[in-house]
Formats: C-alpha cells, sequence, structure tokens
C-alpha cells in the first residue's frame, strides 16, 4: 500500500533503503509525498520508528510531513522524530545533559554582550550578528571578536543558558567527544530535506550522526538553494556523491505543479547556471497560457494591474465593478479564492508600492515575514514554550506534535497563515516550498533582478535560483512585471528589464506594453521593446 | 409601538456611494420618509465609527439618537419625529467552496459601540476595513456568522439581498441551492433573509425551506433620497432586543414594504450590454447563452426562484406578514407630470406634497386618495390609486438594470387631465 499513487521514479527513492543515496527533487516533484513513502516503507519492513529520522528545514515542513505520516500510517508514525535541525540539537541535548539549561533569546544575547562592547546596544547587536555567522559558518574570527566571543561564551555558561546557534553546536562538541559512542547507534535512517540549504555547523552535525552504519539519504534541489545569506552552501549538495562514497542517485522529474509552458520556461531559465546537477523536469499538466510580460510606466501602475488582473478572475468584488464594462465575469467557471493568488518581488523595499493598490482596492492581503515584531513575538513564544519542556522535570516527550507545532525555530516561511484567506505578498526568499495558481513577480527589472542595488557583490547564479524559485511557484499563471521607472530607497532609478527575461524562449512569453500616460492596455507582440 | 425600520444603509465611506451619507443627512431623510430606526451601515468603517460615536449617543433601548447640536431644523413639521440609530454593518466574504468561487453579502447587527468595536478587532486581523464601508473579506460565510455569534448573543447576521446573482447567498453566480448548503449545521442561528428588491414575500413563499425564515425588507440605500425604499413593519418594543426578537419569532414584525419585484435591477435575466432582457423561460429557450453575444446571460432573482421553489407560483402561507408594494414618491411625481425624476420641478412637488400630508410612507400608503387630490392633483391622486392596487406596467431589470414603471398610457394622461378640468 505504500507503493501506491507514486510515480516510477518516486518508487525507486522509497524502495531504496540502504547506502548513501541523494534523491534529486525539482520543484513540484512530490518531494514531500516520497518523504512519506520512504517513511512508511521502512517502517513496513521492520524499521523501528525511534531509528528514523526526517529533518527538515522549516517547522511547517515538519508539520506537513508530521500529519501526512499519520494519515498514511496511523499510530505506527509515533516515535519517527520528524523535525527541524534545532530540533534535532534540542533532542540531544535533553538526552546527553544532566542538568537544567535555559535557551537565551535575541534580547538576553544583546543584553549579555551589551556590557562587553561598552554599554552599546547598536554594537551588542552586530556582535551578536557576528557570533551568530561564526557559529553558523564554524568560521574563522580575528582577535578582537574573539575576545568577545570567549566572554560571552563564558558568561552563558554561568547562567546556564545556551543561545539557539548552540542548539547545533553543543551536540556537535558532545557527540564529537568520547561518551557519545552508544548513543548514535539509534541513528540508522536519517533523511534530511532540502540539503542544498545545509549550513557548514548542520554539515558537521549530520557527518557526526551519519556514521558507518547509518544511510543517509538526502533530497533537495541545487536549484533551489537561495539561502547563502544565511550560511548556506549549495556546494555541500553538489558534493555529496564525493563525501559519502558508493553513494546512489535517483532524480524526481515529474512535475506535478505547473503548465507545460511555465515548466519549460522555467527549465530554459535555470540552464544557464553552471554549479548545478542537470536535470530536465517533465511537466505532468497542460500547456497552459503564455507567461504575460508586462511592461508597466512605474511601480504604482504595477500595483493596479495586478489588482485588476486578480479582480478580473475572481470575477468582480463589487457591485460597482460589475457596471463597467472592463471586468468579465467568470472567465474559467470562477473557482479562485484570493489564496489562489501570491505576489512575489525580491526586495521588502518594493512591497509598500504593490500594497498601497490593494489598500485602495479592499481586497484582503497579507505579507509574509515583513514584520519584524511578528517574527519576534513567535519565536519569544517559541522560546518560552521550550523552555517549560526542558525546565519541567517530568518525562517530556518532544516527539509529540503539540511540541512540534509549536517549535518553529526561526524559519522564515512558518510563518504563513493558512487559515487566512487572502492574497500573498512576499519575498522571493519568503516563497519557498509555497505554491500557487496564479504567480505575479514583480520588479523584473535589471538591478531588482538579479539584485544589485544595495549590494557589493552578487552572484548571479543565486539571483537565477531566486528568480527560478519564484517562477516555479505558479500552478496555471505566472506574469513577470517590469517598471520602466522605479521609486526605491528614496530614489527614482530608470532600469531595463531583467536580462533574465532574455532566457525565456519567445514562444513561451506574450508581452503586454501600458504606455505611459493612458492606461489602456495595448498588445505588443514586438519582443523588440525589451 | 408600531414602526418602520430601514436596516440596512451605507455611509459615505462605501464604494459608490453620496458623499451625503451623514449621520446628519440620514437622521433628516429617516424623518421625510416616515423611518423610526434607521441602520447606521458600515459600522466597521474607522472613520464612520469614529464619527457615529461623536454623534450618536444611547438611546437607553440599546438603540442611538443623533446629539442635539447635529440636528438640523429644516424639516417640515408635518414630518419631525423621533430617529432611532441600530448599529448595523455589511460584510463581502469572497471565498471558494466546495470549488466554486462565493461571494456573499451579509448584514449585521450588534447592540452596542463596545460589540461593534470587539467585532471589528477580530475582522481587522482577517481583511482591510479601511478600504470600503463594506469590506471585502476572504472568510467563508459561515466562520463570519461563528464570528459574529462568539461577540454578543445579541447579534445578529442576515445574508443580504438573498437572491441577487452576484453577491448572495442564492444568487446563481455565486451563492449556494440552500441555506444549509452555506451556513451548515450553523443554519440554525440565520433567522431572516433580506429579499432584496428584486423578490417580494410572494416569490420566497414558494420556498417552503423558508417557512421558518423571516423575511426582511431594506433600502440599502447609497444616498439619501433612497433611504427606505424598502423597509419593515414592527409592533413591538422600541428596542434593539425587542426588534431582534420579532426578527427572531415572527411575534411583532408586522411585514414589509416592498418595490415591485419588476423594477428591482435583477428581476428577469439578460446581458445589460447586449440589450437583451428575458423571462426564465425565454433564458432555458436559449441555452443560457446571449443570442447576441452568445456568452452566459446574466440569471436573474425571478429565475432562481423558479429553480429553488417547491411550490406553485400563488402559494399563500396561512399566516403570512403584511406586505405593500411602493413606488418611490418621486418617480410617481415625475410619471405624473412627465419630466426627469432628479429635475427641481419633482423636487418642489415633492417638499410640498412632504409639507402638507407627511411623511413619504403616510402618503404611499396611508393618506386617504382624496387628501391627495386636495394637496396634489388628480393625476397624483390616481397614479398613487394604481400603485395602491398593482395597476400599473412594468417592464422588468436585467443584468443591473433598473425596471422601467409606466402608470399612465399617454392617452390616459391627458383623458384623467380633461375629467378634472369638468370639475
Amino acid at each position: 500500500m505504500f507503493l501506491k499513487g507514486i510515480n516510477d521514479s518516486q518508487k525507486q527513492a522509497v524502495m531504496t533503503t540502504e547506502g548513501p543515496m541523494l534523491i534529486i527533487a525539482g520543484p513540484g516533484t512530490g518531494k514531500t509525498l516520497t518523504i512519506i513513502h520512504r517513511l512508511a516503507y521502512l517502517i513496513n519492513q521492520g524499521v523501528k520508528p525511534e531509528n528514523i529520522f526526517a529533518i527538515t528545514f522549516t517547522n511547517r515542513a515538519a508539520k506537513e510531513i508530521k500529519e501526512r505520516a499519520g494519515t498514511l500510517l496511523g499510530r505506527n508514525s509515533v516515535g519517527v522524530f520528524i523535525g527541524t535541525f534545532h530540533l534535532l540539537g534540542l533532542r540531544i541535548l535533553k538526552d546527553m545533559l544532566t542538568g537544567n539549561f535555559v535557551i537565551y533569546n535575541r534580547d538576553k544575547q544583546v543584553n549579555l554582550l551589551k556590557p562587553l562592547m561598552q554599554g552599546s546596544i547598536t554594537k551588542a547587536q552586530q556582535a551578536a550578528d557576528r557570533i551568530s555567522r561564526i557559529k553558523n559558518f564554524l568560521g574563522d574570527m580575528d582577535d578582537e571578536i574573539k575576545e568577545v566571543y570567549e566572554k560571552y561564551q563564558s558568561e552563558l555558561m554561568k547562567n546556564s543558558a545556551l543561545d539557539f546557534d548552540d542548539l547545533i553546536l553543543k551536540p556537535i562538541e558532545i557527540l564529537s567527544s568520547d561518551v557519545a559512542g552508544k548513543y548514535m547507534d539509534s541513528f540508522n535512517y536519517i533523511m534530511v530535506d532540502e540539503y542544498q540549504d545545509i549550513n557548514p555547523a548542520q554539515y558537521k552535525l549530520l557527518r557526526l550522526l551519519a556514521h558507518n552504519k547509518s544511510t543517509l539519504c538526502v533530497i533537495g534541489d541545487s536549484d533551489q538553494a537561495i539561502y547563502a545569506f544565511r550560511g548556506a552552501d549549495v556546494k555541500n549538495f553538489l558534493n555529496f556523491e564525493k563525501d559519502f562514497e558508493d553513494s546512489k542517485r535517483i532524480t524526481l522529474t515529474e512535475n506535478y505543479r505547473s503548465t507545460g509552458v511555465i515548466l519549460n520556461a522555467s527549465n530554459a531559465v535555470i540552464k544557464n547556471n553552471l554549479k548545478r546537477i542537470d536535470k530536465e523536469l517533465k511537466p505532468q499538466g497542460e500547456k497552459g497560457q503564455p507567461i504575460n510580460i508586462i511592461s508597466v510606466p512605474n511601480e504604482k501602475t504595477e500595483g493596479e494591474i495586478i489588482v485588476k488582473e486578480i479582480e478580473k478572475r475572481i470575477g468582480g468584488t463589487s457591485h460597482y465593478q460589475l457596471m463597467q464594462p472592463g471586468i468579465s465575469k467568470n472567465p474559467k467557471g470562477c473557482s479562485y479564492s484570493f489564496s489562489d493568488f501570491a505576489i512575489i518581488f525580491r526586495t521588502n523595499a518594493q512591497a509598500k508600492a504593490i500594497e498601497d493598490a490593494f489598500s485602495t482596492s479592499g481586497i484582503p492581503y497579507q505579507i509574509i515575514g515583513k514584520s519584524g515584531n511578528l517574527q519576534r513575538k513567535e519565536i519569544e513564544d517559541t522560546i518560552s514554550y521550550l523552555k517549560a519542556v526542558i525546565n519541567s522535570n517530568g518525562s517530556t516527550n518532544y516527539y509529540s506534535p503539540s511540541v512540534l507545532d509549536e517549535a518553529s525555530l526561526l524559519t522564515p516561511a512558518d510563518f504563513f497563515d493558512s487559515r487566512a484567506d487572502a492574497v500573498t505578498l512576499m519575498t522571493l526568499h519568503m516563497a519557498k516550498g509555497l505554491e500557487f495558481r496564479v504567480v505575479f513577480i514583480a520588479g523584473v527589472e535589471d538591478g531588482l533582478i538579479p539584485y544589485t542595488m544595495k549590494k557589493d557583490s552578487t552572484d548571479i547564479e543565486e539571483e537565477r535560483r531566486l528568480f527560478y524559485v519564484g517562477m516555479t511557484r505558479a500552478k496555471d499563471e505566472l506574469f513577470l512585471i517590469h517598471a520602466r521607472k522605479r521609486f526605491i530607497y528614496g530614489q527614482r532609478f530608470i532600469q531595463p528589464p531583467s536580462p533574465f527575461i532574455k532566457e525565456i524562449p519567445e514562444e513561451f512569453t506574450e508581452y503586454r506594453f501600458i504606455p505611459d500616460k493612458t492606461k489602456r492596455f495595448k498588445k505588443d507582440n514586438q519582443a523588440g521593446l525589451f | 409601538m408600531r414602526f418602520v425600520a430601514d436596516l440596512h444603509i451605507h455611509s459615505k465611506y462605501s464604494r459608490a456611494t453620496s458623499k451625503d451619507m451623514s449621520p446628519e443627512n440620514i437622521w433628516r431623510w429617516a424623518q421625510l420618509k416616515g423611518i423610526t430606526v434607521i441602520g447606521t451601515g458600515d459600522f466597521t468603517h474607522p472613520s464612520w465609527f469614529k464619527e457615529l460615536n461623536e454623534k450618536l449617543e444611547p438611546a437607553g433601548n440599546d438603540l442611538f439618537r443623533l446629539k442635539k447640536e447635529f440636528r438640523s431644523d429644516d424639516i417640515p413639521d408635518s414630518c419631525k419625529a423621533d430617529v432611532f440609530f441600530l448599529l448595523s454593518a455589511e460584510i463581502s466574504c469572497i471565498y471558494n467552496k466546495k470549488g466554486k468561487t462565493r461571494k456573499i453579502h451579509s448584514i449585521i447587527f450588534v447592540p452596542s459601540f463596545a460589540d461593534a468595536a470587539k467585532l471589528n478587532i477580530a475582522l481587522s486581523k482577517i481583511g482591510n476595513l479601511k478600504a470600503d464601508g463594506r469590506p471585502i473579506l476572504g472568510l467563508d460565510a459561515k466562520e463570519l456568522l461563528k464570528i459574529v455569534s462568539d461577540i454578543s448573543g445579541n447579534s445578529m447576521l442576515v445574508p443580504a439581498h438573498a437572491w441577487t446573482p452576484h453577491f448572495s447567498v442564492f444568487g446563481a453566480e455565486s451563492g449556494f441551492d440552500s441555506l444549509e448548503e452555506c451556513f451548515e449545521e450553523l443554519t440554525p442561528y440565520i433567522h431572516a433573509i433580506e429579499t432584496g428588491l428584486s423578490s417580494d414575500p410572494p416569490m420566497n413563499w414558494r420556498l417552503s425551506t423558508l417557512d421558518r425564515i423571516t423575511l426582511i425588507s431594506n433600502s440599502d440605500a447609497h444616498s439619501p433620497s433612497k433611504i427606505g425604499r424598502e423597509a419593515n413593519i414592527f409592533d413591538t418594543g422600541l428596542s434593539y432586543k425587542s426588534i431582534i426578537e420579532a426578527i427572531k419569532t415572527k411575534k411583532g414584525f408586522i411585514g414589509t414594504i416592498e418595490f415591485f419585484p419588476e423594477e428591482g435591477k435583477y428581476h428577469y435575466d439578460g446581458h445589460r450590454f447586449c440589450g437583451v432582457s428575458f423571462s426564465p423561460e425565454e433564458t432555458m429557450r436559449h441555452n443560457y447563452l446571449c443570442p447576441v453575444c452568445n456568452r452566459k446571460l446574466t440569471v436573474g432573482v425571478m429565475h432562481r426562484v423558479e429553480k429553488l421553489s417547491d411550490r406553485e407560483n400563488g402559494f399563500k402561507p396561512q399566516e403570512s406578514p403584511l406586505y405593500y408594494s411602493i413606488i418611490p414618491l418621486p418617480e410617481i411625481i415625475a410619471e405624473t407630470i412627465k419630466i426627469g425624476v432628479n429635475s427641481k420641478a419633482v423636487e418642489n412637488e415633492y417638499q410640498k406634497l412632504l409639507q402638507k400630508l407627511g411623511n413619504e410612507f403616510k402618503i404611499l400608503i396611508d393618506v386617504p386618495l382624496e387628501d391627495i387630490r386636495k394637496a396634489g392633483s388628480p393625476l397624483l391622486q390616481e397614479a398613487i390609486s394604481r400603485m395602491r392596487t398593482g395597476d400599473i406596467h412594468i417592464s422588468p431589470g436585467f443584468d443591473g438594470e433598473y425596471g422601467k414603471i409606466k402608470i399612465f398610457e399617454p392617452i390616459e394622461r391627458k383623458e384623467i387631465k380633461g375629467q378634472a378640468m369638468l370639475f
């Protein structure tokens, strides 16, 4: 029963249980489905749930796997570890450390650092950032920060405290010592999701856990590695087969998400990257409509065009609108809701203009990951919850679903509120793992995509991956919008369209040019405009 | 006591509304029309909420009155009366249920500013309350009912203009076939529906599933003069609780003042831009396609009633509330003097009649015909007489176009005038 409803390459991935394995899973290829079926298959083969570890990049992904595994396996899935690296680190600490400890949040970190930085909050915050980078990158430090770092660590120790990054570092320390020995025997079957986003510290922890006996299975896609700024290194993914000898490779290529046009256009773009493992995704759906490339006068009209296109698909949002001739009723039998639409952009500085258009229209929208306060609050809640768990003396089962629900640890996509039926606005970084029927990528201009405006150096391949992630979020329709003038960062920019647009074969696109003065639509098939 | 209530209007903060929709003007026009209890509309809008809070004061019965300093003195003595405001709002829910886009408008009543504020806080987390006095939420109407019920035991949700094609619970384009489909196990909490301009009680009586439902009528006015074009008649205590209780139990709910449904914008089927107006039978004969543009026709209210009803046309329940079918007085005046309804002449005649005879409802429903002749003209007397007996011609409205009323043939107008000359 665990082999039903999956395709041949997925089946192969599910049934290959021994030896290191690299599963290359492009967007929309049924990665989560494969993980769940593999988990079920292992249990069905007699593997003890306690010996299976599924490590995810976000808590949202963990929750989804947990729920779907529960549906497929019922109580048999209880005992499997499903969670982020941080949660795994926490579990190891709980198992291996005697005595209680507390976890310091960012505010407490900064408070701790303040006296060490001449009482300056700004300097303390900068130091906190640097220390975090050092801990994630396992990087070297100069003498100046080294002194601060060491004092900071000893202060933490005095308070029996750990910071978030220590949830990875401390387990590395423990498992590297002899004490660990037998403990690691239980780590028999390890699956790591989104392996392309693993950072050096996580990689080191994984190497310690995946000792000889274990069968490590990593899943990911080099084309979706977009977290270099947080220390992730796509090299770990590209080097997996060198790192772990005799490893097997399975590539999932059937894409069930996007139309043929969207997928083939995305393939054509990402092919221009050199640092990747080549694969050709095969569309399983229909060909679909051409990708709409729209040139608009400025960021204001960009927002207006997006709102108009959404209203068209919803079939008008008020009687008043229905009185206007332009609104077509039910283009496709009308089955849309607001959550079918997403507007994705490169940087949060673009959000304001789009937000303005939505505020005026009254269409409900949510911005994911914009509010620092929200993120902070979520983290605080998590911390207080974790504290309660850690300091409780009774036996606590970390792996019970409620703990996992709460234990979101600093992963941006976790802030998506699936209950709110609203149009989603977010950056490309936030979009990974999500899908929408209609996707608008706004600000597809040189300078924003690839992003060079406020940056000294730009990794063009990372930028192309970001664009690729954006494109492959779309199921039915994709809009790429370019403003000829844009007011951003307090000044006016005149930028040509993104060079990535040229990488999309013309057969997949339809151009629309919105002239400066009149707001009338005009179709134009001249590629020469760009 | 017996009084008239119009519980669904919009403020100047709603889309496509008159800037004159202020508390002062609403208070004034309620008196000209003969309305004792008027909905505030739009309490979800922050600016309107603030303005209501400033200009209204509690009347002690969970209703509110306009503070003295905001009252004007330009109301004819014949119309002067107390006006009470009831906190009301309308929400547009747009969501997908069972694979189809649903767009459902609901009216909401609450007894206090505190409850209104509570609801506003809850809803502001779901959508944007500032853009429109009638906010759009990506929320299942059933969830909205849950939220409203949780705010207060005395709050109430009523599906608005329940039959219109685009934004209603039974609408052809994006509604449902029954209240149960929409509200599921919470359906018992739906005590009333608003019949809307394009349907009247006899049309609704044809659905046995609506027997337990109170059929209320409101103006949904977007400008002051449209206030009261439909309304409810109560005979109960003058308080929020009594009104809600009457809606729930039908005790004290006397009936409604109605548009002739044919005059409503969505009575028939058709295409406005193609000039096609069809009866339900004609639409079915054309396979729901427009003979001009070959696209799907907008299916109107009459058609939906035909579709969902389980009783023959003409069915009358044993204990049915009263209903009066009216034509707004300015339209009648315009018809008698053959001039545009928005003209100064109509306005002058309207004001003159109100001064002599009292508020508009009184004139349309109660004033003896003889008095109307004296204050107005024989033609007006005849027009109102015909309206009261339903002896008029209306070409039905369709696809957003109001129906066109004709009380007199041109020859009749002359004859009646001629007869009058003899006296």
